[in-house]
């Protein structure tokens, strides 16, 4: 329960909030126009259609939506809500910004212009981070006052993913399960869903581009269903309907959707074991200089000297696949740029440390013969012990004679079709390529399959995405 | 324990007492064990790609790295005094100092494609002397790049043409829509290749994109000093502390971007203007091309 000084502090910057809304509003849709050059593209018809149905609904209301800036707050409240309904205070979100990332930006004069803005935008600082009573209790008081905005019919904001994504992709598989506990306190509330992204946002960054036209979606779906109890249940619907509406957001962009990729090693070339000792079971430091990164090289160190060498080839082999993903997505690594990437093997994550673009990564084949990975930046979900996942994958011994590449080629033609009912044969498919990315023709068209190619000595691999 | 090494021990040769050819030379001889397209490398010259099989020697993506390595072995260099860069002496640049060996730093071989532009990356870093004379027989990296697009598109389009004559009914036109649109394709590729400034155009795209990418991390550099400036006063040691290793991490990252920022700049400029011998490369790919296109349009 909240203290009374809690809500009378509620009540009072509900109250300056809503007195300067429309300067506030002027100045930020101001700074988002002229200073950073921004625009939304088909607003009125967006607008239009969102208000038809917002129009009508009194009740609680619940926004979430993809988060890639720190400045989407801004910029999605600029989206959904025209000049004629500044007005509508309980249609004025509440936010719970991270403490940390906001309340002390700058010196003595920024720092407080920053903090009076964040108040009159009705910002409730959230701490994430710290399990310390203070920062528990400080956690359940925000909480407790979203809680008390929704029962008293007005609007919070938060974002369902609890943070950037850093693959620029919200992954409807792994929900949260905070909105669906905030929407079991207030039932008859509505989500608003919205998804807004430009054309150039590959990537987490700390605003979009100088310029950017953004894209926006959105639907109006009930908090609630009934028979829903449970906070994931609910969490999992509204992910559901993000997914969905991120689809429909792809579909009308000229960005790959499906980014993924693959790399297969042989670890029986006698290539791959040039540079080991057999004895000292250690690589050659120069050698792994050139791949590995600092932390990569420690993380090698600490396994035992009968894992050294498969480890080695892990982290090659997940930093190929995720350059290739990468790649699909424009993320252009420089040849040999092995050092651009740092590989988590623990964590299955591939960071390509000049964007801080993140990368899925999960071994497939891993045996004595041979190491397989394939890697996800966005489109669908890369799998785990539960899910398999959106990616297809084969690894084959290339025939004696054959040239790896074309082999890998045709096998991949043949399992995209034998992967689909749709597909007669795979003597409709065709491999071309677009920027030096391998791409899939069908019927005359490119199939956004985010299809990926290896070889090496003895193996040949492929992968592609059916999401 | 120091390692060994397994390979056979080679003779380093000071790199100022060659002449680029015998460098070039030097370089091809000694990625023969990576190669796996022998004729392509058996006849490779200054401009002939160490990726790639159509055209180029045939190495994998797993011997990147040796191709680096075997340079650094075989030549000496004067440039070998290490002189930092960064407070902490992590980073160095060489300078002129005794005779050693040859040290290649981390980006510095990302336009390293053939073995003449490894000579031309050599004499850009001062390990040997500049000669004008061999660098105008090199083709940039962007044109060795963009004439291996033409040579892979021209090979998936015969395959393409071979491939239908086997086909008839619905399985024949669903493969001829394809075909259609390589062709299609290929003649967008021909009319870029037609224009310097057309292909210029096409690689500044690349260039924006990743100095897009520079200024966001700078954006995200700003705001991490600036919470350590509102911070400085709370002495909350801890979150300064971990804001701090942000901060150096989010400056490494932009290091490394600004490299790779360098390179894509380096090909933008590279692809805005032609030398004799990428003129030669381009009416060749071109040529080829154009007869690869001929058949596919009578299917």
């Amino acid at each position: 329960m909240l203290e009374k000084s809690d809500l009378a502090e509620l009540r009072r910057q509900e109250f300056w909030s809503l007195l300067l809304a429309a300067p506030v509003y002027a100045f930020t849709v101001a700074v988002c126009r002229w200073r950073f050059g921004y625009r939304l593209e088909d607003l009125s018809a967006f607008r239009a259609r969102l208000w038809e149905e917002l129009g009508e609904f009194d009740g609680p209301l619940i926004w979430a939506a993809n988060h890639l800036t720190l400045i989407d707050s801004f910029l999605i409240f600029w989206a959904v809500t025209p000049w004629s309904k500044i007005g509508r205070s309980k249609r004025i979100p509440w936010s719970t910004p991270e403490y940390r990332n906001y309340y002390h930006l700058g010196g003595w004069l920024q720092k407080r212009l920053i903090r009076a803005l964040m108040y009159l935008c009705r910002c409730i600082p959230f701490l994430r981070e710290g399990e310390d009573e203070a920062s528990v209790r400080w956690r359940e008081t925000v909480f407790q006052k979203c809680v008390q905005v929704l029962k008293e019919g007005g609007s919070v904001f938060v974002y369902p993913e609890a943070g950037r994504s850093r693959s620029g992709w919200l992954e409807p598989r792994r929900p949260k399960d905070f909105l669906g506990r905030l929407a079991l306190e207030a039932p008859n509330a509505k989500f608003l869903c919205v998804y807004l992204r430009g054309e150039g946002q590959i990537a987490t960054t700390v605003y979009p581009a100088q310029g950017e036209r953004l894209r926006m979606t959105a639907e109006l779906i009930p908090a609630v269903l009934p028979g829903e109890t449970a906070a994931r249940q609910i969490s999992q619907r509204l992910f559901d309907k993000l997914g969905a509406l991120q689809q429909d957001w792809f579909s009308r962009s000229a960005l790959a959707k499906n980014c993924g990729g693959n790399d297969v090693v042989d670890l029986k070339s006698p290539l791959a074991r040039e540079h080991f000792d057999e004895e000292s079971r250690e690589f050659d430091p120069e050698w792994t200089a050139r791949h590995l990164t600092a932390a990569e090289s420690k993380y090698l160190d600490a396994q035992p000297p009968a894992k050294r060498f498969s480890t080695f080839w892990k982290f090659f082999a997940a930093k190929e696949a995720a350059h290739k993903a990468l790649a699909q997505s424009g993320i252009w690594t420089p040849t040999g740029g092995f050092w651009l990437l740092e590989a988590d093997l623990f964590r299955r994550k591939v960071l390509h440390r000049p964007t801080g673009a993140q990368v899925s990564v999960a071994f497939t084949d891993e045996d004595e013969d041979k190491v397989h990975c394939i890697a996800v930046l966005r489109g669908g979900y890369i799998g785990d012990d539960d899910s398999p996942g959106d990616v297809l994958w084969g690894v084959e011994e290339v025939p004696q004679g054959r040239s790896p590449g074309e082999f890998a080629r045709e096998r991949c033609l043949e399992f995209i079709a034998k992967s689909s009912d749709d597909i007669s044969s795979a003597a409709t498919l065709a491999f071309t390529e677009e920027d030096g990315i391998p791409k899939v023709l069908r019927g005359g068209k490119t199939c956004d399959w985010g299809v990926s190619l290896s070889h090496s000595g003895r193996y040949a691999a492929y992968s592609f995405m059916a999401s | 324990m120091a390692f060994k090494r397994k390979e056979t021990v080679i003779e380093a040769i000071d790199l100022n007492t060659i002449t680029p050819e015998d460098g070039e030379k030097r370089i091809t001889a000694g990625v023969k064990k990576y190669a796996t397209n022998e004729a392509n490398w058996s006849n490779a010259d200054a401009n002939t790609p160490y990726l790639g099989s159509i055209i180029g020697m045939g190495i994998e993506s797993s011997n990147l790295a040796d191709i680096t390595m075997s340079i650094e072995r075989q030549f000496l260099t004067k440039r070998t005094k290490r002189v930092p860069v960064s407070a902490d002496g992590s980073e160095f640049k060489l300078e002129e100092g005794e005779l050693g060996k040859l040290r290649i730093l981390d980006g510095q071989d990302a336009l390293a494609a053939t073995p003449g532009l490894s000579i031309k990356m050599l004499m850009d870093l001062g390990h040997m002397p500049k000669n004008n004379a061999y660098l105008t027989k090199v083709v940039s990296f962007a044109y060795i790049t963009t004439v291996g697009d033409g040579y892979k598109l021209s090979d998936a389009l015969k395959k393409m043409v071979g491939k239908i004559e086997k086909l008839a009914g619905s399985e024949r036109d669903e493969a001829v829509a394809n075909l259609k649109a390589m062709t299609a394709q290929a003649k967008t590729y021909l009319d870029q290749l037609s224009d310097a400034a057309k292909l210029a155009a096409s690689r500044q795209k690349t260039f924006a994109g990743d100095k897009a990418g520079y200024d966001s991390l700078s954006k995200e550099l700003g705001v991490v000093t600036d919470k350590l400036k509102g911070l400085s006063a709370s002495g909350d040691a801890a979150q300064i502390a971990s804001l701090r290793a942000e901060e150096a991490e989010i400056r490494t990252r932009l290091k490394m971007s600004a490299a790779k920022l360098r390179v894509s700049e380096e090909v933008a400029r590279q692809a805005g203007s032609r030398s004799a011998v990428e003129e030669a490369k381009v009416a060749e790919i071109k040529r080829i091309l154009s007869e690869t296109i001929a058949a596919a349009e009578r299917c």
